[in-house]
């Protein structure tokens, strides 16, 4: 259009100076246009990019969604947004922070729409921008959050799980196990006598004598998905889905024999005359969300009356005839 | 547009069902997970009875992806849903560890692209069955009560019937399930009525 | 035209009426002699199949009830000979493997001269 020439700008100035990149290609996919600044992120020249099909101007691969997109466009004429949230970086372009420094991959957002050629032909105009700071901003905020989330989860002496995490995930994992039909196993974990170790030596030997149980009922723990959590004072709480039952018994003496190697001694515990725990275990599909966590605080009361430095294992289901035992 | 048979609204919902196949295959290949969303049912209403009650929309702020058209009949197509649920839709097609308010710094890219997938799937469906095409303008987010919603979509067209169609979406294994209302108003919607006619003349 | 064997009995399930009719309109164009049964859902679809005995059958997977590959693989442990295609609009990965586990094929809707003449080479291949 004679408009354009009247204008006091050369187009192609504007086009090559443009902070965007901007590429056009035909009905079979291949270049049309390509502005300064995507041969300066791509590292490839205008001439070398020219009439060549897109994915094979690129040395690495280009994202298959991007490559649909482009295929919509042209079929239906419709156009289409790739975002940089659930695309992060379709296309190989770099951004070159430093001389002595290795390029790093760009974060994109991209627009794809029908655009028609001179002769008419049906073509896609693609237009690219650097959504590099955007994302920096969004892992500095993530990584704060998650610094934030610890201290709220985390209980401050031991550095395990608090109570409120353990409720919510105690919750989650109980509506995982009966959604998906997998036994999860809760053990209920006491420190035998501790109300006569603290009397006997101190507030702060008794802090420590939590820290050192909560350490060595970390260290059992090498799944994933198992937690353990302070539940409150001297009591500790595991959630460990899809364990068989007999597997479950066979942790919670691992447990107990885990505490009873620390050797430490404690002049009022009888007969051992050092720190033990007693663990109560209820293994089970759980079908009410009370049921798991009560029947492993009926089997730790077992284990106490039985004289501590005990583990009682309960199913959920057949409880009964235990209990009559 | 009063006499809408239930052969007119079948064919609507099978051509909305394709485009609704169609989104969940894009969403499945961002998601890598099974996506599946239906079409339980299209209405036609009409635009004075159009309000967040009508939609059964419960109060609150709702993200609103539009897009406008033109070709054969001109439209504003708008895909509604609240703003808890997209934000909980971006978060699990994205895959992180993001709370809600952090997502937020990316709501408005990927919520456009979310209803841009939606929307060119219903409408590359209706121009494979119904042999039309339309072009279309790039989609805009906007967030605010379903009723201003509503209200600007009456605004901008005069005609007194609007297409409703309710979707549901859910991402298979991580539980996330959202309805989302699909408004389709025009001031031409008769023209559509005409090609699926046509279309149905060619089968009955 | 010979009437004996080349005469295929067809169940069409789709709850969508017009999806049914346009089924049965392509399919009908090219075989005008072929018997057509229709279901509108996975349950209805295991009846006819137990009482028509069909030929062939082309199964929706989106309907009221059971899905349609939940239909196809009851019908097939009960009538293995039945040939069935699902016709379906959702063609994710996961449908297709299970139309693959199923001994069937997938074919995308919508129901087109296209996808028809898929389905209907299918069908002919398999016999």
């Amino acid at each position: 259009m004679s408009e354009i020439s009247l204008k006091p700008f050369d187009m192609n100035d504007i086009f090559n100076t443009l902070n965007l990149g901007v590429c056009a290609v035909d009905a079979d996919g291949k270049v049309l246009l390509w502005n300064d600044w995507i041969a300066k992120h791509s590292g490839i020249k205008e001439t070398d990019a020219l009439n060549k099909p897109l994915d094979q101007v690129f040395s690495e691969p280009v994202s298959p969604s991007f490559l649909t997109a482009i295929k919509n466009t042209l079929t239906y004429r419709l156009p289409v947004v790739l975002s940089t949230a659930l695309h992060r970086s379709p296309l190989p372009l770099h951004n070159i922070s430093g001389a002595d420094q290795q390029p790093t991959r760009m974060y994109q957002s991209i627009t794809i729409t029908p655009i028609q050629s001179q002769q008419n032909e049906s073509c896609c105009l693609i237009q690219v921008t650097d959504s590099s700071t955007s994302i920096k901003r969004e892992k500095m905020l993530r990584a704060h959050s998650e610094i934030l989330k610890k201290e709220a989860t985390t209980d401050g002496l031991t550095d395990i799980c608090n109570r409120r995490f353990f409720d919510a995930h105690y919750e989650m994992a109980v509506a995982d196990a009966k959604r998906q039909k997998y036994p999860l196993s809760i053990f209920m974990i006491d420190i035998d006598y501790f109300k006569s170790y603290n009397d006997h030596y101190g507030h702060v030997a008794g802090d420590d004598v939590i820290k050192r149980v909560a350490d060595a009922l970390k260290s059992q723990l090498s799944r994933a998905t198992d937690i353990v959590a302070r539940y409150g004072g001297e009591e500790f709480v595991l959630v460990m889905p899809n364990l068989p039952q007999e597997v479950a018994e066979q942790f919670a003496e691992k447990l107990k024999s885990a505490v009873f190697n620390l050797a430490m001694p404690h002049i009022k515990s009888q007969p051992f005359k050092q720190v033990t725990i007693s663990v109560g275990v209820c293994t089970g599909i759980p079908e009410n969300n009370d049921n798991l966590l009560n029947k492993a605080d009926t089997a730790l009361y077992q284990a106490k009356v039985k004289g501590r430095n005990q583990c009682i294992c309960l199913p959920l289901c057949e409880a009964e005839e235990y209990l009559e035992q | 547009m009063n006499n809408l048979s239930e052969l007119h609204l079948d064919a609507l919902a099978e051509v909305f069902s394709i485009g609704a196949g169609r989104a969940a295959l894009s969403l499945s290949e961002i998601v890598g997970d099974e996506v599946r969303i239906s079409v339980p049912f299209v209405q036609v209403i009409n635009s004075k009875d159009i309000n967040s009650t009508t939609l059964s929309l419960n109060s609150g702020r709702f993200g609103a992806v539009s897009q406008h058209f033109s070709g054969p009949f001109n439209a504003e197509a708008v895909l509604l849903f609240t703003e808890e649920q997209a934000l909980k839709i971006v978060s699990d097609m994205m895959g992180s560890q993001m709370s809600l308010e952090e997502l937020a710094e990316f709501e408005h890219e990927a919520m456009c692209e979310l209803g841009n997938i939606i929307l060119n799937a219903c409408l590359s469906a209706m121009a494979d069955i119904l042999n039309f095409t339309l072009e279309s303008s790039l989609p805009d987010y906007t967030v605010a009560s379903a009723d201003e919603i509503l209200q600007r979509l009456k605004a901008n067209s005069n005609q007194p019937y609007v297409m409703v169609l309710h979707i549901d979406l859910a991402i298979e294994k991580r539980h996330t399930a959202g309805n989302l209302v699909f408004l389709l108003s025009s001031a031409s919607l008769d023209n559509l009525i005409t090609h699926v006619d046509q279309f149905l003349g060619k089968i009955s | 035209m010979p009437v004996d064997s080349s005469i295929k009995k067809l169940l069409i399930v789709d709850d969508s009426k017009v999806s049914r009719m346009l089924i049965r309109t392509h399919v009908l164009a090219q075989y005008p002699e072929w018997i057509i049964t229709e279901a509108v859902c996975g349950e209805d679809a295991i009846a006819h199949a137990d009482s028509d005995l069909p030929d062939y059958c082309t199964m929706d997977i989106n309907m009221p009830g059971i899905p349609g590959t939940d239909a196809a693989e009851q019908i097939l442990s009960k009538h293995p000979s039945i040939k069935i295609v699902i016709f379906s609009a959702n063609i994710q990965e996961t449908q297709q493997n299970r139309a693959r586990s199923l001994g069937t094929i997938l074919v995308a809707k919508p129901v087109t001269e296209k996808s028809i003449a898929l389905t209907l080479n299918y069908f002919a291949d398999s016999k």
